[in-house]
């Protein structure tokens, strides 16, 4: 025969309790670890800040730099001191990559020239971004604007630029 | 007449039961908040925060720019780890790195590429020369020759 008594539900009740109390503290210690295990993952606004800087060199007042265009032909060795001309130093030049390319008005498809610096294998990694697995190797930001050359014809550029630091940003 | 008052010493009981139940959730929750807070002020957190609030704000700079920025809750950590404040930041400039320390044998570095010379100090003259500071000094010299 099962004697039951009020004493008897009300240790069910406190086990049954105890049982609650650790799954929510399992639960918020599980949130916390997942949460606080990934690093800040800031090159969003570092490439953002890539693309102000080297958009700012290329062009600066709506005018295109004198150093890179001169009337209407490209210094094909303007590549050759980007980092002196624009002030970036990428350090062992693997974490980095922006390049800036240009398109007349009068076609915007074609591109007249093409400038680039730092890591150019860094390039494949933008097509892979949306793939879940490799998602988190490195990021990619764009941006475009119009700039005027010193006789006046205007050009569209396109700024990319990517940047890997994948150690320190997402794990 | 009267009113018998029955199982006085049984209600008692009860209530002291819950006193004691609610007691032990309020703690409960208390343990749970002070877990969760203190999760984020940990010196590795912490030093990743600054190493990176400090090589974005050095990107983003231009030369004879001074900013300070405000370090209370690094002062307050590295106090605790005995690290002296005046050690907490540090600017490696062979190889572009902020370095931010907050314990003995900790440290977290990160890397900047505005191509810059940059000092970075206490700002013991933001407090009327009190020498206590709790803000840190960067100062953008000038572009770098190559």
């Amino acid at each position: 025969m099962i004697i039951k008594n009020k004493k008897g539900g009300d240790k069910v009740l406190s086990l049954y309790w105890i049982i609650i109390l650790i799954l929510i503290a399992g639960g918020v210690f599980g949130m916390v670890y997942t949460f606080y295990k990934h690093p800040y993952d800031v090159r969003e606004i570092e490439n953002g800040i890539l693309i102000n800087k080297f958009s700012d060199c290329i062009s600066y007042g709506g005018k295109i730099n004198q150093n890179l265009l001169s009337g209407d032909n490209f210094n094909q060795t303007f590549e050759d001191f980007v980092s002196e001309e624009c002030n970036l130093d990428f350090g062992s030049g693997e974490e980095y990559y922006v390049e800036a390319n240009f398109y007349s008005e009068n076609n915007l498809n074609l591109e007249v020239y093409s400038l680039s610096y730092g890591n150019s294998g860094l390039v494949a990694s933008c097509n892979i971004q949306e793939d879940k697995e490799y998602g988190l190797e490195s990021k990619c930001s764009d941006g475009e604007f119009f700039s005027l050359s010193e006789s006046g014809n205007l050009y569209l550029v396109k700024v990319n630029s990517i940047i890997k630091k994948t150690e320190q940003n997402s794990k | 007449m009267i009113p018998k008052i029955k199982n006085s010493k049984k209600r008692g009981t009860i209530l002291m039961e819950n006193v004691v139940f609610i007691i032990l959730n309020l703690l409960f929750i208390m343990i749970l908040v002070i877990f969760i807070s203190k999760q984020g002020q940990g010196a590795i957190l912490l030093e990743e925060s600054y190493a990176k609030q400090i090589a974005l704000l050095i990107d983003s700079a231009k030369p004879e720019m001074t900013i300070i920025l405000n370090m209370e809750n690094a002062k307050e950590l590295s106090g605790k780890n005995e690290v002296s404040f005046s050690e907490v930041v540090r600017v490696d400039k062979e190889n572009n790195l902020v370095i931010v320390k907050l314990s003995s044998d900790g440290g977290y570095s990160y890397g900047f590429f505005n191509d810059v010379d940059v000092s970075v100090y206490p700002d013991t003259k933001g407090l009327q020369n009190s020498g206590d500071a709790d803000s840190y000094v960067i100062k953008i010299n000038s572009y770098n020759d190559n």
